[in-house]
């Protein structure tokens, strides 16, 4: 018997380079901000999920120390980009399984202790000795992508310019400046195809969530919530020989059972935040997720289907491209934004009567798979 | 004294010995791979173990020296200047990460590679009677 969870509040601080804080001090005024907005005590409080990659032992418990919030379970989750919805994943399963009421959700990540460059992976991977990047990864996927389909770099950069506009009416985004096809095209290389603008920047965030029970929204009187419809994670598969790279199976795999258990299509979905940490993601992910045929993920975001006033708004919040991506906490500000939307609060970006919404971020750079982990969650505005 | 059963010990294996993909077999320097005797299923690198069939008795094989690009890019970030690197598709259906070495036919997805070797380094470059596409 499972039953129906909410997401009662959520609160995140804007995302960019934070170089005097910790850990602690990223997490810490969202998550006193979280649990003051569902109208809870940290004494309701059942366990405490937290998502970072980085942040080292214990993490979760450094944090929750300084607003004396202990006793109950704190666990600390890793699944790279993956790690906080995957915590959200873990919350949402102790509660439909009716193992407890209320649990609070925290992602989190300093990205800036690197001191820039790309993301640290782990040195006991074959790939990785042999020097692959994940710029590179999905640099090979948009090679391949221009390849096969009438896809051009200039649709490459189409998806950069749609992340910084709607990033631009988000004040909670690293870039908040529009941009354009030849600015993006003309930027410094990277990984080619992609250069600098169609990679998601370095950067600290902290985001949290407050999930509970249909039993526990009733006793804190009904504040606006959102009905996790649908909570799915996949680890990869390997592949010994032939992948294809543009038809990535944890991703279509993750979508087909998170329609289903939500008994909805694309077709119902008002928007979408995707794990868009390269522009050629999103155009692979508008297959994957059956909002277009395969081969023709480019079309939508040529005709500005993806955008405000289109079919489905991709990224409202900016994305992983413009609002930033400090790996840990981008699941669970991918949730905030979906709440936010579904209950009226997005302010300058809101959507218009938004009522179902879905959130996807795949984790990790590992030889023979296509991710390591892929996470979808799909909500109703309740 | 009672007898009981007693839980044998599994033992760490050691499988980064080495770090070098290459090694030297009858027909050369070869990329290392390695096949299962159980299911035949053939990987990249010395295994221990098949990823198929989780059996243990698998056996450290050539590669091919030839295949198909499936797709490259060209790193330009981090100390190595530009580096272009791609995945090779091998003539046995084996895919491997590969430094690629540019001559003077322009690299393109699909078209043949074939395995060199310079001192400890190794790449694909693409195949003699490669033809530029215009
Ligand atoms: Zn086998």
């Amino acid at each position: 018997m499972s039953e129906n969870v909410f997401v009662i509040s959520a609160a995140m601080i804007p995302f960019g380079k934070h170089r005097t804080s910790s850990y602690v001090g990223l997490a810490v005024s969202p998550l006193i901000d979280a649990i003051r907005d569902a109208g809870i005590e940290k004494s309701d409080v059942d366990a405490v999920y937290v998502g970072h990659s980085y942040g080292g032992m214990m993490t979760g418990q450094r944090i929750c120390k300084e607003i004396g919030l202990g006793t109950v379970p704190t666990v600390n989750v890793d699944n790279a980009c993956s790690s906080g919805a995957t915590a959200i994943h873990e919350a949402w399963q102790a509660i439909s399984q009716g193992l407890i009421d209320i649990a609070v959700v925290i992602g989190v990540e300093k990205l800036t202790q690197f001191g820039g460059g790309t993301l640290p992976l782990s040195p006991e991977d074959r790939e990785v000795k042999q020097g692959i990047i994940m710029p590179a990864v999905y640099a090979m996927r948009a090679t391949r992508y221009l390849h096969e389909t009438d896809a051009t770099p200039e649709d490459l950069a189409l998806v950069s310019v749609k992340a910084r506009k709607h990033g631009a009416l988000n004040p909670f985004a690293q870039f908040r400046k529009e941009t354009t096809v030849e600015e993006v095209l003309n930027a410094r290389r990277v990984a080619d195809p992609l250069t600098l603008p169609m990679c998601c920047p370095t950067g600290d965030g902290a985001a949290v969530v407050v999930l509970a029970s249909e039993r526990a929204r009733k006793r804190l009187d009904s504040k606006p919530g959102i009905r996790v419809a649908a909570s799915v994670l996949h680890s990869g598969h390997v592949a010994e020989g032939f992948r294809d790279m543009i038809k990535p199976e944890i991703s279509y795999d993750s979508a087909r059972d998170a329609y289903a258990m939500a008994g909805v299509g694309p077709k119902d979905l008002d928007m979408i935040e995707l794990h868009d940490a390269f522009s050629i993601a999103e155009l692979i992910y508008y297959e994957a997720f059956g909002l277009a045929e395969p081969g023709h993920g480019v079309d939508l975001i040529r005709d500005g289907k993806t955008t405000f006033g289109g079919d489905v708004v991709v990224n409202p919040s900016g994305g992983l491209l413009s609002k930033g991506h400090p790996v840990g906490a981008s699941g669970v500000a991918q949730v905030a934004e979906a709440f936010w939307q579904l209950t009226d609060q997005a302010g300058a970006r809101q959507i218009d009567k938004a009522r179902w919404a879905m959130t996807h971020v795949t984790g990790g750079g590992t030889a023979g798979l296509d991710h390591g982990a892929c996470t979808i969650h799909i909500f109703e505005a309740a | 004294m009672t007898t009981t059963t007693e839980a044998p010990a599994s033992q760490p294996i050691a499988d980064m010995e080495a770090d070098s993909l290459i090694g030297t077999f009858p027909e050369g320097q070869r990329l290392v791979g390695s096949q299962c005797n159980t299911c035949g299923c053939t990987m990249i690198g010395s295994r221990v173990v098949c990823s198929s069939c989780i059996s243990r008795d698998v056996s450290r094989v050539a590669l091919p020296s030839t295949g198909v690009l499936y797709s490259f890019t060209r790193i330009h970030v981090g100390t190595a200047g530009i580096r272009p690197l791609g995945y090779v598709d091998l003539d046995n259906g084996v895919r491997t990460l590969a430094d690629i070495r540019e001559g003077d036919v322009p690299l393109r997805p699909d078209m043949r590679v074939e395995l060199g070797i310079d001192d400890d380094d190794w790449f694909f470059t693409p195949a003699a009677g490669e033809k530029r596409e215009d």
